[in-house]
């Protein structure tokens, strides 16, 4: 599973502690999904999709292998 | 939502201190001095009460975790669970060849070996997920 959280942060102008905090999760969660070392529920994939204003497909895309 | 996870956390990382300041004293009370059979219980039992309340807030702080920690910690209860089951099977069997070491191996020891495994589980969940 790849991601574009951080295309998505750098177009919003945000850290990873700004979006830890409006999501509700901590820094170190942020950074662990975004270098792809955890893939989250979809819950919080949904929140992520919310407070950047995009679609959640946007946002995560399956790879070949998955 | 934040205030209550480190209000969690300060809670369990307090009972964990309680817990440590009755197990310790409680181990050499019965290990030094000589009660009677009643004492000896209450004062055996003192320990695994705060050690019930203790997990009971560490359990709490898991469940207000989000769930990258949450998936660190269960790899690390896992970890932990599995290598002390090893352990005790190994023992177990070494016992079955008459091979046996309680000054290493008792019930006190296996008791921090098993914290031990669950540290180490943590150690490496937590470098697996970076969190």
């Amino acid at each position: 599973m790849k991601n574009t959280i951080k295309v998505e942060r750098a177009r919003k102008n945000w850290t990873q502690e700004d979006l830890a905090r409006e999501i509700g999760i901590s820094r170190q969660s942020v950074n662990s999904i975004e270098t792809g070392k955890f893939v989250p529920s979809t819950v919080l994939a949904l929140k992520m999709a919310k407070v950047f204003g995009v679609d959640v497909e946007l946002i995560f895309q399956l790879e070949d292998q998955d | 939502m934040e205030q209550s996870k480190k209000i969690a956390n300060r809670n369990s990382l307090i009972f964990a201190l309680i817990y440590g300041a009755t197990y310790l004293p409680a181990v050499w009370l019965l290990k030094y001095r000589v009660f009677g059979q009643p004492i000896s219980i209450i004062i055996a039992l003192v320990p695994v009460i705060t050690f019930s309340i203790f997990i009971f807030k560490l359990i709490k702080a898991f469940s207000v975790m989000d769930e990258v920690k949450q998936r660190a910690q269960l790899e690390a209860v896992v970890i932990g669970f599995s290598l002390t089951a090893m352990l005790v099977m190994t023992l177990f069997l070494l016992s079955l060849c008459d091979i046996s070491n309680p000054g290493w191996f008792g019930y006190a020891n296996l008791l921090c070996f098993c914290w031990l495994f669950y540290f180490v589980g943590w150690f490496l969940s937590k470098k697996k997920y970076g969190v």
